[in-house]
């Protein structure tokens, strides 16, 4: 849930357009304009490996920003989300080859598709409630999956389809220090529109589906219209996600859609707290940046005593699975609201010391 | 029309839709006692596999002893899990519950890939006659083993749930808890026993499909496969889950005859269950025997 | 006196630093030991390993060492995105050992862009075409994509050549059918094509494939068609678990046909598991002999194998002596470039395409002749064809006992030599 930030003593507002801004104080936004400022600034600064997590961040933020608007913020389950990221990515291939429309643009149509893709599923999933929705998305999962295998003219079936570099005015941003700054650009953009999202009247809708569904269908909200539009929300940012996806790898295939890529994201958006937008992006880091420090964490054990003691060497990969699943049992078990309030409660001891119990 | 194939096919599809049908089971035991949908089912299969192919291959245990020791053991297992991991779940949201079971069933796959090795394993052999020729179709002795003991538990629950002062108290806790609680039903001991019981009778669906096909870690599939058959059942109906799991074997084999004498797509049989899935759930959102949720207001 | 020992030894280790911090010659290595191909990557990939290992411990690259970086994926795209990019980045490497069909399709144009050689383990058609031009059907350019060990196309043509030729031989009347059998996946499909149009060719009736998934299930539905269809040869197209899965189902439903497939779809683990049930299925191997047999050369790979064996009694099966074939193809392509103008990524593909029917030295006999050129990336057109033997039951003992035993043998039953036809290249 969206709680109001603590507010520090002084800090009035005045008229309802202040009340709703989206950065409540002006030192959060400008942190978070300085976080904008050094990652435009990290190819100078750091080398290519930490790039492309930055990169994979961000792809992967933009398509978990769009299932917790689905998931935190509507209330809805999707366990088949990496359909709708893949759906992107093949779309803005399938635009790119057969309609010559260049990347730059054909990223956001494909995100239209998406789009549209979503509120076809959306419409009967507005019917399921809990878990049967989220096992109508399972089945919607294996089935776009199949679809994706089969449907030679769309995605180059199983053998996956080239994707062109994105390229603006004849500048090609094909190389890691260039292409972070689309993903940023769409990042920012897109976290912004989120963020803008949830403080007009169709995201107040959107929550009240959530919290009590009845009591807002009472009041007037359509349930329905709220449900598939949420839907087609998500898709549309899994489908940039996955336009992205393919436009930075060069290539889209079908390996890696399966379930497991879906749970991932659930993993993201419940890591870093459900319903926050920051917490989307703080989780999907996390979740990233993960497997990289387990590998760090045991190539430093490789060859010691630990690493022959427990058999280690041979179980490192399997201790890397392991820790995921552990990394989310733990946070589910110990800190259920995620990242994001994680953080505000170390926000609210720093700004009430000493007075935080 | 090749009815012979046909046959041989739906015979096949009874026999695969059994050990559906008790996968199913299990499922709806956790579901319709604590609410929770369990995503780690197919690793309980997996569990109570490897397990009793170790107990097999290194101990040398006949089979049946093995079998009851690997019994014994599961019903420890789903207990001690109920209680580590699940019962601080307790009033969590929906998404929540589902993240921590496939939490789980993450950490129990790597955890049996580290243990037993990534290479599928086989089973001594079991039974001394390895098939049996039932209506022209050979089939594999075990599976009718299976079915029999399906049956078996199937009256062994039936009996259960109406007659025993426990299963009544576990009938009376999924239908509401703080009734039940306030009744003197000490929830927690339901939910215990719910989860022992399951994981128990999943390490026998997950012996079977072991002795069939060799051990390996792609049997957690089945986990995901009994999806379609507890939806088509109903989520809180046991009886339901049984029927649901033959209804999509037998479905899957006929998918499999009209794709190869007619569609030639190639690939119904693996997401035939899925599309009928999706289907059953625009008709009949709770499936064929699961009760409407009413909601008041 | 404390502080002037301090500054010589500072300055001592100064002095020293230079030669601590040679340049090794970094080499990438993907594998994977833990995803959804671990049954076969394991061996494959030790055996890269334990070869790197023993061409540092006797001198490495002309004086140099190699400083490999393995890295298990686990089969996931993205994540052998992450090491190549780590691979490109300030370090960069001079040539990869990559693993399945899956990296490697994601990084051919990467791989051509920043010119580093790829020695894959997916020995998929399309990566066989160095110009993109070299035949009518050819998908694809892949000029610094290498691959030890027949094309998953040639190896499929081998297999219809031998299954035409068995006809003969059994005295079979009338046209034989072939049917494939496979996921829907890149690397079950990757020889499709070229299959069923050599198929074809040589007068077999080609019927619809047969889909059935990686994953290990019940395959009975799918043996049942079989059985109604009345195939008489069955490409097994996936990997070994799920390979295994259809053999036992199709020896239960009584199916009488005869198995053959691709280099990764039986070997002596997988055999073990399918007991009975994967007898007589004939199958490619890579080299021109097995862990057990009588070759001189066998005793380097003995040696070669202590790094993970220490006692020198375990069976390695025949994914690893490819490896190790596959690891001293680069470890001499790179010695030519040490020779010819240093050791970089465009001198190693030129090491690789530098010498014809090449065999390592110490290798004869186990490795076979290859030949990489400029314009053909095939190494070799000859395909040894093995036929498995299991003669009693294989559940209890390991896969070294069973060998040792005789229960489970492989047994050779042809080699094909294909003609090096230009049509076939790139598909």
């Amino acid at each position: 849930m969206a709680t109001q930030a603590l507010r520090p003593c002084g800090d009035f507002k005045s008229s309802y357009a202040a009340d709703q801004t989206i950065f409540p104080t002006a030192w959060s936004r400008n942190f978070c304009i300085l976080g904008v400022v050094l990652v435009a600034a990290a190819p100078f600064l750091v080398d290519r490996y930490v790039l492309t997590l930055l990169i994979q961040i961000g792809y992967l933020g933009i398509a978990a920003l769009g299932l917790n608007i689905l998931v935190g913020f509507t209330g809805q389950i999707s366990i088949g989300h990496a359909v709708f990221f893949g759906f992107g990515g093949f779309a803005s291939c399938f635009l790119n080859n057969n309609a010559g429309i260049p990347p730059i643009l054909s990223i956001p149509l494909a995100g239209l598709m998406t789009t549209a893709v979503g509120l076809v599923f959306g419409i009967p999933a507005a019917r399921l409630k809990g878990l049967y929705l989220a096992i109508a998305t399972l089945a919607a999962q294996f089935i776009l999956l199949d679809f994706f295998g089969r449907a030679e003219w769309f995605t180059g079936g199983s053998s996956g389809t080239v994707a062109d570099p994105v390229s603006l005015f004849g500048f090609k941003f094909d190389h890691d220090e260039t292409f972070l700054y689309v993903v940023l650009f769409y990042v920012v953009v897109l976290y912004v529109a989120a963020a803008n999202l949830m403080r007009t009247r169709d995201g107040r809708a959107l929550v009240a589906v959530r919290d009590y569904y009845l009591a807002a269908e009472m009041m007037g909200v359509n349930l329905t219209k709220y449900r598939t539009l949420s839907f087609g929300i998500s898709s549309f940012y899994a489908g940039i996600g996955g336009a992205l996806y393919a436009h930075y790898l060069g290539f889209m295939s079908i390996e890696g859609l399966d379930i497991s890529f879906s749970i991932q994201f659930l993993a993201m958006i419940i890591i870093g707290g459900l319903g926050s937008i920051m917490g989307t992006l703080m989780g999907t880091a996390f979740m990233v940046l993960l497997p990289q420090g387990v590998n760090f964490f045991a190539r430093s054990l490789d060859g010691s005593a630990i690493d022959h003691a427990l058999g280690l060497h041979e179980g490192l990969p399997f201790l890397r699975e392991m820790t995921i699943g552990a990394a989310i049992i733990l946070f589910l078990i110990f800190e259920p609201d995620g990242l994001a309030h994680r953080w505000k409660q170390i926000k609210a001891y720093w700004k009430l010391y000493p007075f935080s119990y | 029309m090749d009815f012979h194939l046909l046959l041989q096919l739906s015979m096949n599809g009874i026999i695969v839709g059994t050990l559906y049908g008790v996968v199913g089971m299990c499922f709806v035991l956790i579901y319709k006692a604590s609410q929770i949908v369990n995503f780690a089912q197919g690793e309980f299969l997996l569990i109570g596999a490897w397990v009793c192919w170790w107990l097999l291959t290194k101990y040398q245990l006949p089979f049946v002893w093995g079998f009851l020791v690997t019994l014994a053991f599961m019903m420890i297992f789903g207990f001690l899990l109920q209680v580590i991991v699940l019962r601080p779940m307790i009033g969590e949201p929906v998404i929540s519950v589902i993240m921590m079971t496939i939490g789980l069933s993450i950490f129990f796959q790597a955890l049996m890939k580290w243990i037993f090795g990534v290479l599928p394993q086989p089973y001594p052999p079991v039974f001394a006659v390895k098939s049996v020729n039932v209506l022209g179709l050979e089939v594999q002795t075990v599976y009718l083993m299976a079915m029999a003991v399906s049956l078996v538990i199937m009256v062994g629950f039936a009996w259960f749930f109406k007659m025993s002062r426990m299963g009544l108290a576990m009938r009376a806790t999924s239908f509401d808890q703080q009734v039940a609680q306030s009744l003197g039903i000490s929830v927690r001991q339901v939910f215990a026993l719910s989860w022992a019981i399951s994981a128990m009778v999943s390490a026998v669906a997950g012996v079977v499909v072991g002795v069939v096909n060799g051990v390996s870690s792609a049997l957690s599939f089945f986990g995901i496969k009994v999806f379609p058959a507890v939806i088509l059942g109903g989520l809180d109906s046991i009886v339901g889950s049984v029927l649901g799991g033959l209804i999509i074997g037998v479905l899957e084999n006929w998918a499999q005859f009209f794709d190869s004498q007619f569609l030639k797509l190639g690939n119904l049989y693996e997401v035939a269950p899925f599309y009928v899935l999706i289907v059953i759930l625009m008709i009949k959102p709770y499936g064929l025997f699961g009760k409407r949720d009413i909601e008041r207001v | 006196m404390n502080t002037l020992k301090l500054t010589l030894m500072l300055t001592g280790a100064v002095a020293l630093a230079p030669s601590i911090a040679w340049a090794d010659y970094s080499v990438g290595h993907l594998n994977d030991f833990s995803g959804g191909t671990a049954d076969v990557g394991k061996p494959y990939g030790q055996g890269v390993d334990d070869t790197f290992a023993y061409i540092n411990a006797h001198g490495g690259i002309a004086g140099t060492k190699l400083a490999v970086d393995a890295t298990d994926y686990g089969y996931q795209v993205p994540r052998a995105l992450a090491a190549y990019k780590n691979w490109t980045g300030a370090n960069k490497v001079v040539a990869i050992m990559g693993w399945g069909t899956a990296d490697t399709e994601a990084l051919v144009k990467n791989v051509t862009d920043d010119q580093i050689p790829y020695v894959s383990a997916s020995y998929a058609g399309t990566l066989t075409d160095p110009t993109g031009k070299g035949g009518p059907s050819s998908e694809r350019a892949a000029p610094y994509n290498f691959f030890y060990g027949p094309s998953y196309s040639d190896a499929a043509r081998a297999l219809v050549q031998w299954a035409a030729d068995d006809w003969k031989k059994k005295g079979g009347q009338g046209k034989p059918k072939w049917v494939h059998m496979g996921a829907n996946h890149p690397y079950p499909n990757a020889p499709r094509k070229a299959e069923e149009e050599y198929a074809k060719e040589l007068g077999f009736e080609v019927l619809d494939p047969v889909v059935f998934a990686l994953t290990p299930g019940d395959y009975t539905a799918q043996c049942l068609t079989l059985k109604q269809s009345g195939a008489n040869y069955a490409y097994l197209g996936n990997t070994g678990a799920s390979n295994i899965a259809v053999l036992k189902s199709c020896e239960t439903a009584g199916v009488k046909v005869q198995f053959v497939g691709n280099v990764w779809g039986i070997d002596e683990n997988s055999l073990k598991a399918a007991g009975s049930a994967g007898n007589g299925v004939v199958f490619p191997v890579r080299t021109a002999a097995l862990w057990t047999d009588s070759v001189p050369s066998l005793s380097l790979f003995k040696e070669i194998a202590k790094n993970s064996d220490p006692s020198g009694s375990e069976y390695k099966p025949v994914h690893y002596l490819s490896g190790v074939c596959a690891a001293f193809y680069l470890k001499e392509a790179m010695e030519w470039a040490a020779a010819n103008g240093g050791v970089s990524g465009p001198n190693i593909a030129k090491g690789f395409q530098a010498k014809a029917n090449w065999v390592p030295k110490g290798t004869e006999g186990v490795c076979k002749p290859s030949t990489w050129t400029a314009e053909d990336h095939r190494p070799t057109l000859s395909v040894d064809l093995y036929q498995t033997q299991v003669t009693g039951p294989t559940d209890a003992g390991t896969v070294s006992e069973l060998i040792a035993k005789g229960t489970m043998k492989l047994n050779k039953v042809a080699t094909i030599d294909l003609p090096r036809k230009k049509e076939w290249i790139g598909y």
